[in-house]
């Protein structure tokens, strides 16, 4: 037979956070979305893919101009190789390299601060 | 003792004058009417470096492409094949290998690149032309290394292409043997 010593009402705290489960459930899921969003961005930032995404404000106007439907074919992989299959290979090598080389990427000098900088623009009319 | 501590300290201090030269020749090089014409042409500036920031983002996706399908959907899937038929393809697996660091290299030159026009995009040109006018030269200087890169590549795919050609005189020579 318990005496009333025994009896003990639960502490305050433990019954707010029991009244409150829901309460708690959503405290600690948006905590939990925080934290994996701001992972996802660090990931997204670190690895180049932010310099990469042309969805991104101030990339709208490029973004249409990706190239998508120039699929390379690939070469198979399996079957035998005779003079033909290199001749073969030759030439859709050639197609692809002269698509590769077809532009002189990121030449020219756009960043001459005589050009960029230090133009009097108010001269130009 | 006590001499050798103050020839040390000399030394020190010495080597720390001659650090600090480049760095304040490096960022004093702007004169007045340069400061003024950036201070005025602010938004036009960082405005053609917005465009040009959408621009070579757009060249470095599609070149992107083309250069990576050079390498798996063309290079590496030839070498497969030779290695299934028992040739020995690794001198083309060599090259293979370099095109793809040097692809490597230049990803890693443009993301570098990208990050350092951004950080001169974020810089008031208006408060500070000497530092904004900084991060435009390494901007400049980090684009030159990319067409390097640029070069590099079309010069290993020539290569490559050499060496199919090698293969193939060989291929040639053995079957008629």
């Amino acid at each position: 037979m318990p005496n009333d010593e025994d009896i003990i009402p639960a502490t305050k705290p433990e019954s707010f956070w029991r009244d409150h489960r829901f309460l708690l459930l959503i405290i600690v899921t948006v905590i939990i979305s925080i934290g994996l969003v701001s992972v996802s961005l660090f990931i997204y930032n670190v690895s180049g893919s932010a310099q990469l995404d042309l969805s991104r404000p101030g990339f709208q106007s490029v973004s249409s101009k990706v190239e998508r439907n120039k699929q390379t074919q690939e070469f198979s992989t399996t079957g035998t190789v005779t003079t033909e299959t290199i001749d073969d290979f030759v030439k859709q090598y050639d197609e692809q390299a002269s698509r590769a080389k077809a532009v002189d990427a990121f030449n020219g000098d756009p960043l001459n601060p005589d050009a960029l900088e230090f133009t009097d623009i108010s001269a130009n009319p | 003792m006590k001499q050798f501590s103050r020839l040390c300290i000399l030394i020190a201090a010495a080597i720390v004058m001659v650090a600090a030269v480049p760095v304040h020749a490096q960022s004093s090089t702007l004169n007045d009417d340069q400061r003024d014409r950036i201070t005025a042409n602010c938004l036009t500036i960082k405005n053609t470096l917005s465009q040009l920031r959408a621009s070579d983002a757009l060249l470095r996706v599609n070149r992107g492409q083309v250069y990576e399908a050079m390498k798996t959907r063309i290079m590496d899937r030839f070498n497969a094949r030779l290695s299934n038929n028992g040739l020995d393809s690794r001198g083309l697996s060599s090259l293979a290998k370099t095109y793809d660091d040097r692809l490597t290299i230049f990803r890693t030159h443009y993301d570098e690149y990208a990050r350092q026009l951004d950080s001169a995009i974020r810089i008031d040109c208006a408060r500070d032309p000497d530092g904004f006018h900084l991060a435009i030269a390494n901007a400049r200087s980090k684009r030159t290394v990319i067409h390097e890169d640029v070069k590099r590549l079309h010069v290993l795919i020539d290569d490559y292409r050499s060496s199919v050609i090698d293969f193939k005189t060989n291929f040639q020579r053995v079957s008629q043997d």
